[in-house]
């Protein structure tokens, strides 16, 4: 059994491996006095996400992506929350989401904004942060799941900007509408499976894209790009 | 012609957007996004709507001859029926 704290929120894994407890240490609290949500992953669970994970897993971390999957669908019903695929980091106080298809560079963008801002970037989730509205303002929240290289912080962040990242040989940005965003912004979610989530999770998307820019980013891999990255969204 | 159950319709930001539900998510996993002409369509489909319906309901509704009224709507069907989403 293990209690953890992630987006202001109280949750209860009821682990059968030790892996969730290695994961989880940096968000691990003591018995809370409320517990906001409590997640358990079966057996059977555990074997299908070890026969269609692309390579071989330990039942430990399937039993992980499990248990947070489960967290992840609950979030919109039950707490006003999302989870949104992608990489969130932090520069002088903003917030800036980056989305891709996998393979295109999500990663390598962030070592260039490393690269070129210095320490002052942190990277507060590499690659499954939520997304969670307090007080009107929309917040990126750190969890311990965030993707290969591990880049996860902690905290939270308000989000300035989402942006999408695409290959190519000139960097250039631009703004773009909704109309373009929300099919974007489908390919990053969970795909909700009830008119429940629905319901709660469409008005969400709605606001996001009604308050927080979103940009196309076209990048290669040289500093530059991070520097149009940047001044296109500061 | 009547849209399947399970597929729904929903605003975001302006856009309208179907996403398949329960058993429909097994033939369909995605999205599609509809402009208003095809929202207008998806909602007499969803209601089990004939083509001629349609057809004629378009042109009360939009400024449009009827050739191209046939076009859209056939078009449109087609989509739909590609992605398994008629019934």
């Amino acid at each position: 059994m293990l209690y953890i704290r992630i987006a202001e929120l109280n949750i209860c894994i009821e682990n059968k491996y030790d892996y969730l407890e290695k994961l989880c240490r940096e968000y691990t609290i003591e018995k809370p006095e409320n517990v906001d949500m409590t997640v358990s992953v079966s057996d059977e669970q555990i074997a299908q996400e070890m026969s269609i994970a692309e390579t071989e897993v330990t039942a430990g971390y399937a039993e992980g992506v499990c248990a947070y999957r489960e967290i992840c669908k609950r979030l919109p019903v039950e707490f006003g929350a999302y989870l949104f695929h992608s990489a969130v980091i932090e520069y002088g106080g903003d917030g800036f989401a980056f989305a891709a298809k996998s393979g295109t560079g999500k990663s390598t963008h962030i070592k260039l904004w490393r690269r070129r801002f210095g320490e002052g970037v942190h990277v507060v989730n590499g690659d499954k942060p939520i997304l969670r509205f307090e007080n009107g303002k929309l917040y990126a929240y750190g969890t311990p799941w965030c993707g290969k290289e591990g880049w996860q912080t902690n905290t939270r962040v308000p989000l300035k900007a989402l942006c999408f990242l695409e290959r190519s040989a000139e960097n250039r940005i631009r703004r773009i509408g909704a109309d373009e965003a929300v099919m974007l912004m489908f390919h990053q979610i969970l795909t909700p499976q009830d008119l429940e989530t629905v319901d709660s999770l469409f008005p969400l998307l709605d606001k996001t894209l009604r308050e927080i820019p979103c940009y196309i980013l076209g990048c290669n891999m040289s500093e530059e790009a991070a520097e149009v990255s940047y001044n296109g969204m500061k | 012609m009547k849209i399947k159950k399970g597929f729904v319709a929903k605003e975001i930001a302006g856009q309208y957007v179907v996403v398949a539900l329960g058993a429909a998510s097994k033939i369909f996993n995605g999205i599609i996004k509809l402009n208003d002409s095809a929202k207008f369509i998806w909602d007499m489909l969803s209601e089990g709507a004939e083509k001629t319906e349609i057809v004629d309901a378009l042109l009360a509704e939009y400024d449009v001859d009827k050739e191209t009224a046939e076009r859209d709507v056939d078009a449109f069907v087609a989509q739909l029926e590609g992605a398994n989403i008629l019934e």
